[in-house]
């Protein structure tokens, strides 16, 4: 009965709590934000303008969606530090999807209707997208996606655009890429994830290509993001006697299925695909990675001024070469700031209200052209990216097995 | 108002949504079955609405047809209880834990054919579902009739005939055998009552979600349906519904609790990191005092005598 004296007090407070939030939270626009907007060097007062990000902090996604929270913080700090807009500061505000198609939504409508962000850069998934995108689209607010490749993105609704190109544009070049290395390539395997989304449509891109570029296609294997055992796959695979492995999964199961292919005795070239775009497989196959071919929509070693900027920022933050899912996150805020600065020099964006800001932005940002750290950038009629180069790296593991990089290839 | 509903229109729909699929664990439990199938009927349910949504029923205008959705509803719950049928007079043969995870293996089976399937669209699924609505809110118009009605046939149950045969089942399967009863009926009887009403909410929440995928039907689905029922209490109907609207609704009040003004910004920040922490404490600390749920029998007698007589108040 202690017990129940203890606990039930602690119900009763939370019940009010809850009570208390649901009453004042009308007058309540503020929402947490990384409070750098505040203390920016340069930038002129002016209340600061609200971006959202809603991406994955939490659950089994948030590996990529943490670095691409890295990549939107130093772009706040950045875009502040050159002067804002115009001036007015940028305040991102942070909402966590976690990685369900519930969590994006919430996410979402709380940026919509509490945080009143003029446009928001998110979510990770593309399921995700699929599930709150028509509600941003329906409450006329701009979308940037940072990372969603599937089809059918940027055709959710008029203010749903991405800066991710799709897996249709990058992929191709990992398959041209491996037969300039070598011409010979005849017969090709490819391998994909079945409960991936992400692989599923990667890899209808990559059978598609490896059959217009006239290679045979000997086999198509499947396997779990789960398994570890690759063994019957791959001996499948082996007896085809192919030339070139392509494979679509993420960073613990592709990182070991090179392997096993590798200790099987496969001597050809292996390409994966965007998921083992990560430092995490170097773990999972050691020197086995060596020589893996990755296409990718970012190149760390591109030389225009803003890529080395945010290079420099990302490095010296976090000790190590930005991966892409921060670049491209990184981008989806330039893309705002860029976009509100032309709007801004038009029509002076305190006149405007917030319903009109939002529209008239979501014109300017598919009429802008944006030099980013992804290269040159800039937005067809349906809001799908027009991206002007794409990267193919080649892994190159050290003599120890542990550490590797990324090779760019051009 | 009109900014309170915009901004938790879709929590509060989704927390009706928890209490329909609490009672859908709940209805087998009723007979004393642990069956973790719900997320399969719900998921297959969501598939029939978003393949019969996007491919077969024609539409024109920007809102779908009401009136079609319903339809959705019914064929799901048609299809559901057959399946369940089928399903449930070999499974039902088994007991306890074994029952358990032939249920598991069918959720898994549901799984794993919709990730292989051309029509269910693989891993990314299916999108771009028509709404029926302009705006989250508008699903209560759905569930709040369906979670009443829901919980009145329920109550009208608990008192029947059947439920009692139900209750008895449960309390003692060999004891109600020898009085007469058929088990078999009985269970595959309250196993398909929670097919139906699991297949009827995956029919909406398809629209609701905007988009469908193999991810809804999950073994982590079924732990989270069942911890419905466990914390709200598994001996009365009012248990799920309070169980699952509670654990539906209680990660995003954190975060709304992080985010409201004059809370200083590293405990908002703390709310917001660790709200899912905050969660699972919670799920734990529930489970620890409150064994048999929050809702028992008990405390709604108590509360029935409280109502009845206001001065006479019951010493704990």
């Amino acid at each position: 009965m202690l017990r129940r004296r203890v606990i039930l007090p602690i119900l009763a407070s939370l019940f009010t709590f809850v009570l208390v939030v649901a009453c004042t939270q009308a007058n309540a626009p503020t929402g947490t934000s990384t409070s750098s907007a505040g203390d920016s060097g340069g930038a002129a007062g002016g209340n600061p303008i609200p971006i959202g990000i809603a991406v994955a902090q939490t659950s089994n996604v948030a590996l990529l969606g943490q670095e691409q929270v890295v990549g939107a913080k130093i772009a706040e700090e950045y875009f502040n530090q050159e002067g804002g807009v115009n001036g007015t500061p940028i305040r991102l505000v942070f909402q966590d999807t976690a990685g369900d198609e519930q969590g994006a939504i919430n996410a979402f409508t709380t940026l919509i209707t509490q945080d009143k962000v003029v446009g928001i850069v998110g979510p990770t998934l593309s399921q995700q997208a699929f599930a709150a995108d028509p509600i941003a689209d329906r409450a006329k607010v701009p979308v940037l996606a940072p990372s969603n490749t599937a089809k059918g993105i940027p055709q959710i609704g008029e203010y749903i655009a991405r800066v991710s190109a799709p897996v249709a544009v990058v992929a191709p070049n990992a398959v041209k890429t491996a037969l300039k290395i070598d011409p010979n390539i005849k017969k090709a395997a490819v391998f994909f994830a079945q409960n991936d989304a992400f692989s599923k449509s990667e890899t209808e891109t990559f059978q598609k290509t490896v059959q217009e570029q006239g290679l045979e296609l000997v086999t198509v294997q499947k396997f779990q993001t789960t398994d570890t055992d690759f063994q019957a796959q791959a001996t499948n695979a082996m007896n085809l006697k192919p030339d070139l492995i392509v494979i679509s999964g993420l960073a613990a199961d592709g990182g070991n299925l090179v392997k096993q292919l590798r200790e099987l005795g496969f001597k050809g070239l292996i390409i994966g695909g965007n998921g083992l775009n990560t430092s995490n497989v170097f773990s999972v196959c050691k020197q086995l990675c060596d020589g893996v071919l990755i296409a990718q929509a970012y190149s760390p070693e591109l030389t225009s001024p803003i890529n080395q900027k945010f290079r420099e920022a990302y490095k010296a933050q976090n000790k190590k070469e930005p991966p892409q899912f921060s670049a491209q996150a990184f981008t989806g805020v330039q893309v705002f700031v860029e976009a509100l600065k032309a709007l801004d020099t038009k029509t002076k964006l305190s006149t405007l209200s917030p319903e009109q800001l939002r529209t008239e932005l979501n014109t300017q940002i598919l009429a802008g052209k944006y030099e980013t750290p992804l290269g040159s950038i800039s937005f067809d009629p349906e809001g799908e990216v027009n991206q002007s180069q794409f990267y193919v790296a080649q892994i190159k593991m050290e003599q120890d097995g542990s550490n590797g990089s990324f090779k760019f290839l051009n | 108002m009109g900014n309170f509903l915009d901004s938790y229109g879709f929590l509060i729909v989704s927390t009706f949504w928890g209490a329909l699929l609490g009672l859908s664990v709940y209805l087998p439990l009723m007979a004393g079955q642990l069956s973790l199938a719900s997320p399969g009927f719900y998921a297959l349910g969501g598939y029939i609405a978003a393949i019969l949504s996007t491919q077969v029923l024609p539409h024109s205008g920007e809102t779908y047809p009401f009136g079609f959705v319903l339809l959705e509803m019914g064929v799901a719950g048609l299809v559901s209880a057959v399946l369940a049928v089928i399903l449930g007079i070999p499974v039902l043969r088994l007991r306890g834990i074994y029952l358990a995870i032939a249920t598991i293996a069918f959720v898994e089976i549901l799984r794993v054919l919709a990730l292989n399937l051309e029509i269910t669209g693989g891993a990314i699924g299916i999108f771009s579902i028509p709404q029926p609505f302009r705006s989250p809110v508008g699903y209560l118009w759905i569930a709040l009739p369906l979670l009443v009605l829901t919980m009145v046939l329920l109550y009208r149950l608990e008192q029947s005939h059947t439920g009692r045969v139900f209750r008895a089942i449960r309390e003692d399967e060999l004891a109600a055998d020898t009085m007469g009863i058929d088990p078999t009926y009985y269970k595959v009887l309250s196993f398909t009552l929670g097919a139906i009403l699991a297949g009827m909410v995956g029919a909406v929440s398809a629209h609701f979600f905007n988009t469908w995928n193999a991810k809804q039907g999950t073994f982590d689905n079924s732990i989270i349906y069942l911890a419905f029922v466990l914390s709200g209490g598994s001996r009365t109907f009012v248990g799920p519904v309070v169980g699952g609207m509670v654990l539906t609704a209680l990660p995003e009040v954190l975060r709304t609790i992080a985010n409201i003004g004059g809370i200083p910004l590293w405990l908002g920040g703390f709310l917001q990191a660790m709200r899912l922490i905050i969660f699972g404490l919670l799920i734990v600390l529930g489970s620890m005092f409150y064994p048999q749920g929050i809702v028992t029998p008990e405390l709604l007698n108590r509360l029935k005598l409280a109502f009845r007589k206001q001065p006479k108040r019951i010493s704990t």
